[in-house]
């Protein structure tokens, strides 16, 4: 993957902003729920407490425009009703506060069926945001006080939910420090197959961190040596291969066992080297912060080591555990995304919806590839298997990538 | 449309075509269905390339009695895709077609979708953006549904059209199942290739999740001849497209659907498309008189064996001073020709393709045939005959296939096929 975290190059990670970004949301305060139900244009302003205002999308006019039936709503429960009534230039309608979406509504296009997203509001003024439209922005005032206190506001939810992936992550780099030095056990011993189980056993905890760590860098090299980069030394593959540094990590003891089916003083050296190197990311790697957004672009920047390097055969040249170490990122992207997904429930319900059916259609095509009788937990991504079966495996992924792809800017701008 | 400036440039491809529209020449282009906004440069004129519009063309996309990219004067580049739906929900379909559409519509005007360069750094840009600076450059995207649509998914089966099916296996077939069949089609054709190639890819992105790309062929130049057009030539550098159907007349004899058992096909149409890969070194190396024999034609001028001019009507009962037909029986022209075939005619509007090099060491190159009638029939009965005696199959083979209902364009505030689910 290219660099989904910014920081990729540094050795460290650290986020700032999120205690300032909490304080934010307590002074905002305003909870947001949304359905599907379809509004009926020329509602009364008001029904049963909950305000009605009808956007509509049109170009009659001769420009594109984004129209509300009032412009002021007192603060409560507010239905929005969205009708996409001839313009082909508005796809999306955003309601703001400040800059961050309280709720929104996508994939709009001309001749479908309204639809409508329920918002308790505040007194303040507030933006419509219609993107492609002549006039973007359209001012709405919520009048009055806070009507009550919600009872939990959507940045609360994503900061535990990244509490949870934080414990998540450790827990994987401590299973891994515990599967290397098994492997390192095991090919110490001299024995393949034990070698060989051992390897398969180890590879998946990276498989489903990698986005989180990929950039390290050890103290004293630059980031341009790979030398000093530690997902090289882990994780490099014949396809990356820096002639400079050679061989390291995973796969150059993958290629001893599965390629040569030999143990030698190199593999023994290898598996070594490994084992130092993995401690050495687990100390850097409780350095880690994430925010929100980090765990939506590290779920995307897994699917997209899927795509690159899965699919391709390319990640596990000599044993082809492709589909093991594919199952492990599509673990990692999932968890990360179960920890996003009840905070993003209040953002986008839509969405969180949509890549929860993507997941869900990813893990049943690759459960079909379980074999417990193979090293790894799934068939072997041979040339062959993948001569017939990468183009339904990489469309499964790529559905999955779509929607997945807009989680970060939602959670990023969260309320 | 849109008749003032985004200058902030995020969702205009150009500026100035928001903004300079009231200045817009607008006038029928050579007997097409649609209608041309060409732009009125004093130096228009001389930016017409031969046989094409300016650049600066875009057809509408609302509002017209037809999809474009059919009766459209034939655009020099073209991509087709087909695509299979992954899902089975009469919902899913409709947004998908209703989100095409509307994309359509903002890239035939030289628009992107939303944001090339969103505001907010979290964001993904919703434009892939590789045609943000390019002119709509007469872009057309023709949507067409495959038989599948009409299956057991989505609730449709009563509205399929008659005459409407998969395509039977045809004499001489030798199609690849990757690249054969699909539930939709487009058709992008643009005087820039970067332009349908723009097009496509965000077509194709928007419908992850509903439909995958099943199989395409990129078209890099015209091999058919529309009204007020020059005959070009396909790959085997003979003329294609001489006797097409160029009349309005013709078009609704033989291209445009009534309507009468389906109304939401009227003012559409059927689209045939074959991928035909042409044997390039066998045909090379063949000698001229046997070129000529197998198309009925001379190379050059690409006159009928029978008279001395391109246009000369064909006569196939003349027999040259040898005593044998100067057309042969068995050639192209007379297998296909409406004369001995009761007066069925087809539009033809297709492209030439190259794949690069086959797994064989060979050119891998051809025709992407597309056509289109009012009846698939039509196909059916011609490439039947062709299938089996024509000359020209020592040469070609048919390797991909789809047929797909192009329904009307939409009204404005609608989508393509959107009656269908009324």
């Amino acid at each position: 993957m290219q660099s989904t975290l910014s920081l990729r190059t540094r050795p460290v990670r650290v986020v700032a902003g999120l205690a300032g970004v909490l304080g934010v949301v307590a002074l905002v305060a305003a909870g947001c729920s949304s359905d599907d139900d379809t509004g009926k244009p020329g509602d009364t302003p008001s029904s049963n407490g909950v305000s009605k205002v009808d956007i509509t999308l049109t170009a009659a006019g001769g420009t594109d425009e984004c129209q509300l039936s009032t412009d002021s709503v007192p603060a409560g429960p507010v239905t929005f009703t969205v009708t996409n009534k001839d313009s082909a230039a508005i796809n999306e309608v955003e309601l703001q506060l400040n800059n961050r979406i309280v709720g929104e509504k996508e994939n709009l296009a001309p001749g479908l069926s309204p639809v409508s997203f329920t918002s308790t509001l505040d007194g303040g003024a507030y933006e419509i945001y219609c993107p492609g439209a002549e006039k973007d922005t359209v001012a709405f005032t919520v009048t009055g006080e806070a009507a009550a206190t919600p009872t939990g506001s959507t940045q609360a939810l994503l900061a535990e939910g990244v509490d949870e992936y934080s414990k998540f992550v450790t827990s994987q780099v401590d299973a891994m420090v515990v599967g290397v030095d098994n492997l390192k056990k095991a090919v110490d011993s001299g024995n393949l197959e034990e070698a060989q189980k051992a390897y398969a056993t180890a590879r998946p905890f990276y498989e489903k961190i990698e986005s989180d760590v990929d950039g390290f860098v050890l103290p004293g090299f630059k980031a341009t040596d790979n030398k000093g980069n530690l997902d090289y030394l882990i994780d490099m593959r014949a396809s990356s291969l820096d002639p400079a540094v050679g061989w390291h990590g995973f796969h150059a003891v993958e290629r001893d066992l599965f390629e040569k089916k030999k143990i030698d003083d190199g593999t023994k050296k290898y598996a070594a080297e490994l084992a130092t190197n993995v401690g050495k990311l687990q100390e850097l790697s409780k350095t880690l912060e994430f925010k929100p957004e980090d765990l939506a672009n590290g779920a995307a920047g897994l699917l997209e080591e899927v795509q690159a390097n899965k699919i391709t055969g390319e990640e596990e040249k000599y044993s082809h555990l492709d589909l093991s170490t594919f199952a492990g990122n599509v673990e990692g992207a999932e968890q990360a995304f179960a920890d996003l997904q009840p905070g993003l429930d209040k953002i986008d319900p839509d969405l969180a919806a949509q890549v929860t059916a993507q997941f869900d259609a990813v893990k049943a095509t690759l459960k079909t590839y379980q074999d417990t009788s193979v090293l790894g937990g799934y068939e072997l991504w041979t040339p062959e298997l993948r001569k017939t079966d990468a183009t339904k495996l990489s469309q499964a992924i790529q559905a999955l990538q779509q929607p997945l792809s807009k989680v970060a800017e939602k959670v990023a701008t969260a309320q | 449309m849109s008749t003032t400036s985004h200058d902030d440039g995020r969702f205009s491809r150009r500026a100035f075509l928001g903004a300079g529209i009231g200045g817009l020449a607008v006038g029928a282009l050579g007997g097409a269905g649609g209608v041309a906004w060409a732009h009125a440069d004093a130096d228009g004129a001389s930016a017409l390339p031969s046989d094409g519009v300016p650049s600066t063309t875009a057809y509408p996309f609302y509002g017209q009695a037809h999809q474009g990219g059919i009766e459209t004067p034939q655009q020099r580049h073209a991509i087709f895709a087909a695509y299979d739906l992954t899902v089975s929900d009469p919902r899913s379909l409709q947004v998908l077609l209703a989100r095409w559409s509307a994309a359509i519509a903002q890239f035939q005007r030289g628009r992107s979708l939303g944001a090339v360069e969103p505001t907010r750094d979290s964001a993904v840009p919703t434009d892939t953006g590789e045609a943000a600076d390019l002119e709509p450059a007469g872009l057309t995207v023709t949507i067409g549904l495959g038989p599948g649509v009409f299956d057991d998914r989505f609730g449709l089966a009563d509205r399929k059209p008659a005459k409407f099916a998969k395509l039977p296996a045809l004499p001489s077939d030798q199609l690849d199942p990757r690249l054969t069949g699909g539930d939709l089609s487009l058709q992008a054709c643009a005087e820039d290739p970067q332009v349908a190639y723009h097009a496509i890819r965000n077509l194709s992105r928007m419908a992850q999740g509903t439909a995958t790309v099943r199989w395409t062929v990129m078209g890099f130049g015209r091999a058919s001849a529309g009204k007020g057009q020059t005959t070009p030539r396909n790959l085997m550098g003979f003329k294609d497209g001489t006797r097409n159907i160029k009349e309005d007349a013709d078009f609704d004899a033989f291209v445009w659907h009534d309507g009468a058992d389906q109304a939401w096909m009227k003012g559409g149409t059927y689209q045939v498309a074959r991928k035909i890969q042409m044997h390039i070194e066998n045909w090379d190396s063949d000698f001229i008189a046997d070129q000529q024999s197998v198309f009925g034609r001379s190379k050059q001028e690409g006159a009928p064996l029978s008279g001395t001019h391109e246009f000369d009507v064909p006569d196939f009962a003349k027999k040259g001073s040898d005593g044998e037909l100067a057309i042969p029986a068995t050639s192209h022209v007379a297998l296909a020709a409406h004369e001995n075939n009761g007066g069925l005619r087809i539009l033809r509007r297709s492209y030439n393709f190259t794949d690069g090099m086959n797994e064989n060491g060979q050119i891998n190159a051809g025709l992407l045939f597309v056509a289109y009638m009012n009846d698939p029939a039509a196909f059916v009965t011609l490439q039947t005959k062709l299938g089996r005696v024509d000359q020209l199959n020592e040469y070609i083979a048919h390797v991909g296939s789809g047929v797909f209902a192009v329904p009307p364009a939409p009204a404005s505030g609608s989508y393509v096929g959107e009656a269908l689910f009324r």
